[in-house]
């Protein structure tokens, strides 16, 4: 016995589950959507047995699709010969189907075709009646073929938790006959909108808690900016989809860097930014061009404004200015403190320290900034811009006070031996 | 050098609901498990899992399924050459790496060839 030497490309399970449920579903709708998970995983398991012993064949993705097309077929069949069998109704009509979405399968299965049922599977995973923790959850679930224990790994969330919202978010999907469609031209923006939420909040979900003892964080990023990919090559996107991508991937160019060897977070003013990914770079820079358009979105600014962090060689030669003029721009489109917050960091970066110091302080005296852990952070960066060590590090303890992640104490508490030293 | 075989016992039935990339991780594994051991020459015969079957009885009565109690169910096998069984234990604790549970027992084909001249 010689196994092959065929090597499957990275993810390749994942990936073919996610391209199964959206073809499959496509063919027989959203209420057969557990059966046919169920049939995708029976594939997948024979797939992985098989293959163990006798290698990887010549075409795995068109050996996984046959047998999984072929036992979501059978069951189907044997369902209806039950049926039958119970009612005597003589339902041909429902084996005619079955016939006619074989050959659609065998169509939307192909190479070229894959990406129309995925991105109807996008609209569906982001439709407006379900919540945007659901959409996130089923989003990972369904179009990147993560397991419920891995998502609830990369959300830190309870599996229990993760299980729930999936199967709720299934049911009420099926009880509204949501259909596998891409949306008309004139809900498209509407629609597009909670794609672009989603994918930039499944992004963060990633990128905030990433650290090296869990990579399916990095991975959670990745589909994030691969589904976002998709989108752009379609026909549903917009400018902002664009912008979006871009923002993507500047920030994904960056996560290697983020951690060092033990896992701990490294700020991007100590980031070995030789290790930044250059080849993400200039496609985020390429995408960042092709998204000009009169009316920017909020993701144009924030991709405009990581471009500038990726392109400087340092943090003292970051063009501060021009960051602080995208914020201000930011913050007209969109009034969060968050941004405020981070202009006002950019401010003080780029010299005028009084300025950034009473902006923080007007921001401290908001209600929901309260226990905002970044504003510590914030004015403790200002004071050490300003040579004030003793305020930094009282201020970094207050920060450690608020926090609770591990990762986040970790990074403040060697801050804080830093400005001790 | 003498043969021996790995028998795989438990661990199939409490399989775990394995996610694709689980899937495809597992799979890695194995197949890295057999390139190594065919390279190296240990390992005769990967063998197979066992799946479902019967049990002949002594009055030539055939009865469904093997009895053992599931901990104690053979659910795969794998024959190694070693010189002797130390060294095949040292086999299977790599084998038990990829094995994902259960135990492995170790057992010494015996051989009745012609005797060596």
């Amino acid at each position: 016995m010689t196994p092959s030497t065929n090597q499957l490309v990275e993810h390749f399970f994942r990936h073919e589950s996610a391209n199964l449920v959206a073809v499959l579903t496509r063919a027989f709708g959203i209420h057969r959507i557990d059966l046919i998970e169920d049939m995708i995983q029976a594939a997948l398991l024979e797939a992985m047995d098989a293959w163990k012993l006798g290698g990887v064949p010549d075409n795995p993705a068109g050996w996984i699709h046959r047998v999984a097309k072929n036992r979501l077929l059978d069951a189907l069949r044997r369902e209806k010969t039950h049926e039958k069998a119970l009612e005597q109704s003589g339902r041909t009509a429902d084996a005619q189907v079955i016939g006619e979405q074989e050959s659609n399968i065998d169509g939307w299965l192909e190479e070229e075709h894959l990406p129309d049922s995925l991105l109807r599977m996008i609209f569906v995973c982001c439709h407006p009646s379900l919540e945007r923790k659901t959409q996130i959850a089923l989003t990972l679930k369904t179009l990147c073929g993560f397991g419920v224990s891995e998502i609830a790994r990369g959300l830190l969330l309870p599996a229990e938790t993760v299980k729930k919202r999936v199967q709720r978010a299934k049911r009420s999907l099926a009880t509204a006959n949501v259909q596998l469609e891409l949306p008309t031209d004139e809900e498209l923006a509407q629609r597009l909108d909670v794609v672009h939420d989603v994918l930039y909040l499944m992004f963060n979900e990633g990128y905030s808690t990433s650290h090296g003892t869990e990579p399916i964080r990095d991975d959670i990023c990745e589909e994030a900016a691969r589904l976002c990919h998709l989108l752009c090559e379609s026909r549903c996107s917009s400018p902002a989809t664009q912008a979006l991508l871009a923002l993507l991937l500047f920030h994904a160019a960056r996560l290697d860097a983020r951690t060092d060897a033990e896992g701990a977070v490294v700020l991007l003013e100590d980031q070995n930014r030789e290790r930044w990914d250059r080849r993400l770079i200039v496609a985020a820079q390429s995408w960042l061009t092709r998204s000009k358009t009169d009316r920017p979105s909020t993701f144009h600014f924030e991709a405009a404004i990581a471009k500038q962090h990726c392109i400087a060689a340092s943090v003292e030669e970051t063009d501060w200015e021009a960051i602080v003029r995208l914020y201000t721009r930011l913050i007209q489109l969109c009034d969060s403190p968050v941004y405020a917050l981070n202009r006002a960091i950019a401010v003080g970066q780029a010299g005028d320290l009084g300025e950034a110091m009473l902006q923080l302080q007007s921001l401290g005296s908001r209600k929901d900034m309260k226990n905002y852990l970044l504003l510590d952070c914030a004015f403790a960066r200002i004071h050490e811009l300003d040579g004030n060590t003793r305020e930094a590090i009282d201020c970094y303890l207050v920060a450690l006070s608020k926090a609770v992640a591990p990762h986040e104490k970790a990074l403040l508490e060697s801050k804080l031996r830093k400005l001790a030293d | 050098m003498a043969k021996f075989m790995f028998l795989q016992r438990g661990g199939c039935e409490e399989r775990p609901e394995m996610s694709p990339e689980e899937m495809q991780a597992g799979m890695k594994a194995w197949m890295d498990w057999v390139k190594n051991g065919t390279d190296e020459g240990w390992l005769l015969d990967p063998g197979s899992g066992l799946g479902g079957g019967a049990v002949v009885e002594a009055d030539l009565t055939v009865i469904d399924g093997p009895f053992a109690e599931s901990k104690e169910l053979v659910g795969g096998y794998s024959v190694v050459e070693a010189s002797d069984l130390a060294e095949a234990c040292e086999y299977a604790k790599q084998t038990m790496k990829i094995a994902g549970g259960g135990r492995i027992e170790v057992r010494e084909i015996a051989s009745h060839g012609m005797p060596e001249e």
